[in-house]
């Protein structure tokens, strides 16, 4: 049936889309795939901790992390905290004075301006939620 | 708006009614920036002319309204609205023009209001000198900003060049505050040999490994080790006009494992995946990347790669039963 669901369906994407090539303008500027990760830091008085994809891509594919690591394809999904990191997990497989600066230089990871919630920047989904939001 | 332009020069010419240059160069920058958010309220932003959200807000003094417009707030305003090249001086009286929407709501907004025309007043006497040659330089080069009033402007809403790969300390979300935010590295300090794309990071990382630009590694240790490359191109027919989408193996599996896809998110059967635009566009399916951190969903024709040899009877046909 191209019944009325798929009339729906094209029209919902035609609305996303729009959106998506509308808002590429100011209001999230940070570099694309830039995850910020905030369940725990703001709590514990940290900065929230910031991850570059574009600077780790350049050094490790992906697969590096995602699949001999272990993380998740979800920002804030992975539960990662400070003792996982120190004991080599997460971060602390490379962050570790050999392969990569270590653990105490707090401030290079927890750079994040407080407050900011864990999300992916400029991702599609980011971008549509402004929108979601404004419909209600 | 030609004219009102002329006009506008005359006046500021004659070194005349600050306040009327302040409260136009206030209404520009609103439509040019901030409407973008305080329209519609996006991100829980106060609305122009919606008197209750902004009551609050005023209540705790314009001064600190000037300057967290200025400096950006933690909860989403970001500094001067996102356009670096506006003075502090436009920039309040953006506010300005905003406050003035809601003046009259209640009891609290009086002294705001009253202080309104005298604030830029006092602004000007200092932002004046610098904020009219701005507004007359404006319409001659297009490069420093959009003139919003333009009707024959390009590119209204899309972001300025030099907006796009911002060194940290400038991109919103790390702290410039942060000792260590400075030691950061810039994007475009690394960007520089990689081949361009037209999206995302701007840099197109298919090319970058092809032309030996990056050699990321595979295995965390292990420089030496290779990926398991695999040439399988999975042509995947859409309905409609949209050409059909090449799936490519080699492009992926030079980046990621067979276990990143296979079984969580695609089964690894030609067809055996519901794929649709929707689900892309929500973060599903190939949108687990693309739109995250592998080029974003903007840009169809990398995806929509085969062109169709057009023949309605039959496309026709094959939509019906469906
Ligand atoms: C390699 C990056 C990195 C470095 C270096 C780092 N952290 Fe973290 N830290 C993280 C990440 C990622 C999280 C999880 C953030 C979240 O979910 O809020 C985290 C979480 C935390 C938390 C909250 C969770 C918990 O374990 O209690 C605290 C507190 C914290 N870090 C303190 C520190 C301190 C202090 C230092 C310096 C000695 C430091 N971190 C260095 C990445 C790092
Ligand atoms: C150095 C490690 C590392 C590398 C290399 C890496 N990632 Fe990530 N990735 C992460 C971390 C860390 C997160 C955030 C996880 C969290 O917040 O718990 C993440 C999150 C993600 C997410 C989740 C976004 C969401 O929806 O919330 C996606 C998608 C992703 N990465 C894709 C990729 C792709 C594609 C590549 C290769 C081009 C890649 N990553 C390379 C570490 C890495
Ligand atoms: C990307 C969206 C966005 C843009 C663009 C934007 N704002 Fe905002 N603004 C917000 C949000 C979200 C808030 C609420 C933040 C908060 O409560 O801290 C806000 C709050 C404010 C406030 C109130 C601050 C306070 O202390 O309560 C002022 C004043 C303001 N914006 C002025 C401006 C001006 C002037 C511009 C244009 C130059 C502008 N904004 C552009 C999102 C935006
Ligand atoms: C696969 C190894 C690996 C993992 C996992 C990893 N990193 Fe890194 N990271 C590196 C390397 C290598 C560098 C570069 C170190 C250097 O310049 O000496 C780096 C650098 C950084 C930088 C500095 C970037 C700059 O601009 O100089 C930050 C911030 C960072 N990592 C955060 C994180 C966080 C947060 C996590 C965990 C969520 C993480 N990293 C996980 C390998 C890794
Ligand atoms: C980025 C995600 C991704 C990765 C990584 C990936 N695949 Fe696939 N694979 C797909 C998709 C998408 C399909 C098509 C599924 C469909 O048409 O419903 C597919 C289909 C297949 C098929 C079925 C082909 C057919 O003709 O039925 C096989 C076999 C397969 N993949 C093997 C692999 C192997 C082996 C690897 C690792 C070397 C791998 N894939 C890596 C996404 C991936
Ligand atoms: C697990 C993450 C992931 C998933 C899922 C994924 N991709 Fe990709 N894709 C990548 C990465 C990483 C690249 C490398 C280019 C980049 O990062 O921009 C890439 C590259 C490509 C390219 C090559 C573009 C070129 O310039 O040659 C195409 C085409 C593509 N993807 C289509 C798809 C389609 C279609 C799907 C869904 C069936 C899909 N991808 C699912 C991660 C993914
Ligand atoms: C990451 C790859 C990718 C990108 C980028 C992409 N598409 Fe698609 N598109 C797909 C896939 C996969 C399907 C599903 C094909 C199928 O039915 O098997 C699809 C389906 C469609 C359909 C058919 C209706 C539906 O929802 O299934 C339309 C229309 C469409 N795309 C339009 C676009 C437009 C317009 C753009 C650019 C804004 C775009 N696509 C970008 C992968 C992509």
């Amino acid at each position: 049936m191209f019944g009325k669901s798929a009339v729906q369906r094209l029209l919902l994407v035609a609305m996303a889309l729009a959106t998506v090539f509308l808002v590429d303008i100011d209001e999230a500027r940070a570099e694309y795939g830039d995850v910020v990760i905030n369940n725990y830091s703001d709590a514990a008085g940290m900065r929230p901790a910031i991850f570059p994809h574009w600077f780790h891509r350049v050094r490790f594919r992906c697969k590096v992390c995602h699949a001999d690591l272990g993380f998740k394809f979800k920002a804030g999904g992975n539960e990662i905290n400070m003792v996982k990191i120190i004991d080599g997990q997460f971060c602390g497989a490379c962050h570790n004075g050999e392969l990569a600066w270590s653990v105490e230089n707090c401030n290079l990871c927890h750079s994040g301006k407080p407050g900011t919630p864990t999300q992916v920047h400029e991702s599609t989904v980011q971008k549509l939620a402004p929108a979601a939001l404004q419909k209600k | 708006m030609k004219l009102e332009r002329i006009i506008l020069a005359c006046v500021s010419l004659a070194g005349f009614a600050n306040t009327t240059l302040a409260a136009d160069a206030g209404k520009d920058l609103y439509t040019k920036t901030c409407a973008v958010c305080h329209a519609a309220g996006i991100a829980g932003a106060p609305r122009y002319g919606n008197a209750a959200e902004w009551q609050p807000r005023i209540a705790t003094g314009v001064a600190r309204l000037y300057s967290n417009a200025i400096q950006g707030t933690s909860k989403g305003m970001p500094p001067k609205g996102g356009n670096a090249e506006a003075s502090d001086g436009d920039i309040k009286a953006a506010v300005d023009y905003m406050l003035a929407s809601v003046k009259g709501g209640a009891a609290k907004p009086a002294p705001a209001v009253a202080a309104a025309p005298a604030k830029p007043a006092a602004a000007a006497a200092t932002a004046a000198p610098a904020a009219a040659p701005t507004a007359a330089v404006d319409p001659s080069s297009n490069t420093s900003g959009v003139p919003a009033a333009d009707i024959n402007s390009f590119n209204r809403l899309l972001r300025p060049i030099g907006k796009r790969n911002p060194p940290p300390v400038e991109d919103g979300i790390h702290d410039p505050a942060n000792d260590g935010t400075l030691a950061l590295m810039a994007p475009l300090a690394a960007y520089g040999p990689l081949p361009k794309s037209l999206a995302g990071n701007r840099v197109n990382w298919v090319k970058a490994i092809e032309e030996n630009k990056i050699n990321p590694r595979w295995d965390r240790n292990d420089q030496a080790a290779t990926p398991v490359v695999i040439d399988l191109n999975i042509v995947r027919e859409v309905k409609g006009s949209m050409p059909d989408v090449v799936y490519p193996h080699k492009q992926h599996t030079e980046w990621l494992d067979c276990s990143n896809c296979h079984p969580a998110i695609f089964v690894p059967q030609k067809g055996a995946n519901a794929i649709s635009m929707a689900a892309i566009l929500l973060g599903e399916k190939c949108g687990v990347c693309h739109g995250k951190v592998a080029f974003p969903v903007s840009e169809c024709r990398l995806c929509h790669s085969k062109k169709k040899d057009f023949r309605p009877a039959q496309a026709q046909a094959a939509a019906a039963p469906k």
